[in-house]
């Protein structure tokens, strides 16, 4: 198989694709997306859609790479300011400085609210992470750390530890003492643990993982007040919530309530280049502890030349457009729709929530996850349950998204919960029997269930095969 | 809530005070101590030039990362194409970029080492590659030599010889440290808990610290004897740099887990990644998206790799980095002996040279004159009394001639 990337594949060269992916990468995670329909092959990549390499269907990217697509997908604006950049840019030397790194940070600052004024270059959402929590603990001269149950901050050391699942941690273990996981939106437990061991508080402002939980006023609000009260610094994770994904350029605006550090990525490379930032307030205790140690986290993938200028070029976009307003005018059309599908179908839709164009949908049953997956993928929707939930799917377009492209999405979403009914007659009985119902939830039973079923359709599918032709 | 942004900061003044302003004062006069206050603009091949419009040798290439020299032609044409056929991709999603990266990788790294796994910092790469191996063995323990250097997040700050890590509190427990080169103490600490030994086969920022084949040997035995598993993180001394692809063919002992850095895509994108043995990846099919990385395997960063990939390939510059290297490292060794008051030694493998100065502020001196000679070099990181000569694998000998010019000049002038 030659090196060049077509424009369609055919099955063969599919088939030869994952059994390359599944030995040198993972099989599993081959298995694993193909039993929810989600092994697709993206290709020409437009606003918020990708084509399917084999197919040739576009569909609705809902997952954005976790939100990382905020200028829309293939944004020419962003690929030719890349492109041109090319002709005297690198990635630069790490350490030396470069207008183009300076001249972005300065842009960033200018964007965050309030005294967030002071940066620290970083290469993704985990690095960013790990220097927001080492610049707490520096600063305060504590160890301790409060995060969030469900919360998902990244799988490095220090974010990971940080992380509210068990899952990504248990087989990984020890990992570093003191980080103290509490429920999210519960005050008292917070109140419990504050005192002067604690150096941070950790938290998204929407769980996008944990499956879209959004941090309520009081909450927030009541945070602030405890960290003020005890000096500890509040760590703001806006990795997936910044750059207009929740109706306002950061989450954080919509409450009024200012971390002390804030640390983003993700969108910020605009789709085409890695980036990523710690902010931070400039307030004494923190500006002397970086003055004093300059070099406290260096990140040498992160702030490169190439990557500062993409970066920028994305905060012009966003400013210009004002991305985040259609984010909020889009997202609140998206959402009343959703709550229409949901008032429809109770008995599969628990509950529509989150903010702009981050919003998540709780089923009734762990196991409809996956299977709701496969049934919108057949109706050209590409969507993710959370990691961190089963039952939550995510819904998290490009936010440069049309009101015409949510309403045709929403009828998509509609026409795949009709074949979701479908499987609902014969699984919801089964689903009262405890027993049957432990399996159904089982993540394996549903690989092996859902994979065995693929096999069979591609069968049929080569024996009558479909002529494949690219839509626009 | 809105702050008005600076416009159009142009002078080179400005942007340093921009630069004290959001990042910090010290970072700048970090730079001052050691001649790098100056703003990167342009840069081609084997140099790089100042907003000032001087050009120097480039001899840092970020820490060993433009082993094609900066900007290397074929690498930026095949990357502006690229731009506009693919872009990050959706980082859970198999795609063709991530998978006909991998499969030239484990065509290009020698012996069994044919997964990957795709990182977007050094660091995260060694997160992973820790994760493996705790995961894979079920054990907790990670064995570690002294003087190492992995980076700035948090298995790899935990095993790394780092000035002032205790402000960060309690790290990754359960990490021994042992003396390098002392293979009975490395007996006694790899064990039936032992997860991983973790080492650069080359500290280059410890003075390119080697030890004899018959330790390496040493230390892979332990690790069949006992299950544990052998990573070498060759960020800096991968893809040709010591005058072979890799330094472990040097010292014919294959880890189970390898890591590569930057210079996949030779300086063009950050992508690195471990690369692994076929058994160690029944872990990842058994545990699938157990570790994430968004940007890792980003598939715009796939393609450009492949096609530096292909430039190493058809350069292979080894070869010329075991012959510059070689010259150099006689000129500079043959100086040092002629300035024995100021160079304690030199050390180091095809171009990747330290040279040993008798103190820390000697180090940083020689930066600044070098500098002022037309020399970008640095201090290692580990021993700040180094100053370490990376240059692109592609230079040739008339600028090896300067290298060591400039070098020679510099002793006299410190």
């Amino acid at each position: 198989m030659s090196d060049t990337i077509n424009v369609t594949m055919d099955n063969k060269e599919r088939d030869d694709i994952q059994k390359l992916f599944g030995k040198h990468i993972s099989w599993g995670q081959v298995r694993y997306l193909r039993c929810a329909n989600m092994d697709v092959y993206e290709r020409t990549r437009k606003g918020s859609t990708f084509t399917d390499a084999v197919s040739g269907e576009r569909f609705f990217d809902c997952f954005s790479s976790a939100g990382c697509f905020n200028v829309g997908r293939g944004n020419t604006e962003i690929m030719d300011t890349l492109r041109d950049a090319l002709n005297d840019h690198d990635m630069g030397s790490h350490g030396i400085l470069s207008q183009a790194k300076v001249s972005f940070a300065i842009k960033l600052a200018s964007l965050c609210p309030g005294d967030l004024n002071k940066v620290v270059l970083c290469a993704s959402g985990a690095d960013a992470c790990a220097g927001a929590i080492k610049l707490a603990k520096g600063a305060t001269g504590r160890n301790d750390v409060i995060t969030m149950k469900k919360a998902y901050h990244g799988h490095e050391g220090f974010s990971l530890s940080a992380n509210g699942k068990d899952y990504y941690k248990e087989l990984f273990l020890p990992l570093m003492p003191g980080f103290h996981i509490v429920d999210f939106n519960d005050l008292e437990e917070v109140k419990r643990l504050a005192g002067k061991n604690i150096a941070a508080i950790v938290l998204e402002p929407v769980q996008g993982e944990g499956g879209i939980h959004v941090a309520t006023m009081e909450y927030m609000k009541g945070l602030r007040k405890i960290c003020d009260e005890n000096g500890i610094m509040l760590i703001f994770d806006e990795v997936q919530t910044g750059f207009g994904r929740t109706g306002t350029l950061w989450a954080m605006e919509q409450y009024g309530v200012m971390p002390d550090i804030m640390f983003t990525a993700k969108a910020i490379g605009g789709g085409v280049y890695p980036n990523g930032a710690v902010v931070y307030r400039e307030i004494k205790s923190l500006t002397e502890y970086v003055e004093a140690n300059p070099l406290f986290h260096t990140s040498h993938g992160g702030g490169t030349d190439l990557g500062c200028i993409v970066s920028s070029a994305v905060l012009d976009y966003l400013v210009e457009n004002k991305v985040w307003e259609n984010a909020a005018k889009v997202g609140k059309r998206f959402k009343d729709g959703l709550n229409e599908i949901r008032r429809d179908n109770s008995d599969l839709v628990k509950e529509v929530r989150g903010m702009g164009l981050m919003i998540g949908i709780e089923y009734q049953y762990e196991f409809v996850g996956a299977l709701m997956a496969d049934c919108l993928a057949r109706k050209g929707v590409w969507a993710v349950f959370s990691a961190n939930a089963p039952q939550v799917m995510r819904f998290q377009i490009p936010i440069t998204a049309s009101m015409a492209e949510v309403e045709e999405l929403l009828r998509r979403i509609k026409a795949a919960v009709r074949i979701m009914r479908v499987y609902l007659i014969f699984l919801k009985p089964l689903a009262v029997i405890p027993f049957i119902r432990r399996i159904l939830d089982n993540v394996h039973v549903q690989i092996i269930a859902f994979n065995l079923i693929r096999d069979v359709e591609e069968f049929v599918g080569r024996l009558f095969p479909k002529k494949q032709e690219v839509k626009s | 809530m809105k702050k008005s942004a600076t416009q159009n900061a142009v002078s080179k003044e400005d942007i340093f005070r921009d630069a004290e302003k959001v990042f910090s004062v010290s970072l700048v006069n970090l730079l001052r101590g050691k001649g790098h206050d100056f703003l990167e603009q342009g840069y081609a091949g084997t140099t790089l030039n100042d907003s000032d419009g001087n050009r120097y040798l480039d001899c840092c290439t970020s820490n060993g990362t433009f082993n094609l020299g900066r900007r290397n032609a074929a690498i930026v044409a095949r990357f502006k194409e690229a731009i506009y056929e693919t872009d990050q991709g959706n980082f859970i999603m198999p795609s063709q970029e991530k998978t006909l990266l991998a499969r030239k990788i484990s065509g290009f790294v020698p012996g069994n080492l044919d997964c990957v796994l795709y990182g977007v910092t050094r660091g995260e790469s060694i997160e992973a590659a820790c994760k493996l191996a705790r995961g894979f063995t079920g054990r907790p323990d990670l064995v570690t030599v002294d003087g190492g250097c992995y980076g700035e997040s948090g298995f790899a700050l935990s095993l790394s010889e780092r000035k002032g890590k205790e402000q960060f509190g309690m790290l990754i427990p359960s990490v021994k440290v042992i003396p390098w080169g002392d293979a009975e103490t490395a007996a006694q600490a790899i064990g039936q808990k032992t997860a991983a030994v973790v080492m650069e086969p080359i500290q280059a920022e410890h003075h390119c610290r080697t030890a004899d084949k018959s330790y390496y040997a040493q230390i892979r035995a332990l690790c069949d004897k006992t299950g544990a598993k052998l990573i070498f993180d060759e960020t800096q001394s991968g893809f040709g740099r010591t005058g072979t692809k890799f330094f472990f063919e040097q010292i014919g002992v294959t880890p189970d887990i390898l890591i590569i850095g930057e210079a996949v895509t030779s300086g063009m994108f950050p992508v690195t990644a471990m690369v692994f043995t076929p058994e160690l990846k029944s872990f990842f099919d058994i545990h699938p998206l157990i570790h994430l990385c968004t940007f890792g395997g980003h598939d715009l960063g796939c393609l450009v790799a492949m096609e530096a990939l292909d430039e190493y390939n058809r350069l292979n510059p080894w070869d010329n980095a075991k012959q510059i290297g070689d010259i150099l490292i006689k000129g500079i060794s043959s100086q040092a002996a002629k300035n024995s008051d100021k160079v304690i030694s030199v050390a180091g493998r095809g171009l990747l040279i330290s040279i040993k100065l008798a103190d820390n502020n000697m180090a940083l001196k020689f930066c600044a004159a070098a500098r002022n000679a037309g020399l970008l070099v640095d201090t290692g990181s580990v021993d700040t009394s180094t100053v370490l000569i990376r240059p692109s694998l592609l230079i040739c000998r008339y600028e090896a001639d300067k290298i060591l010019d400039i070098v020679a000049k510099t002793l006299l002038a410190i």
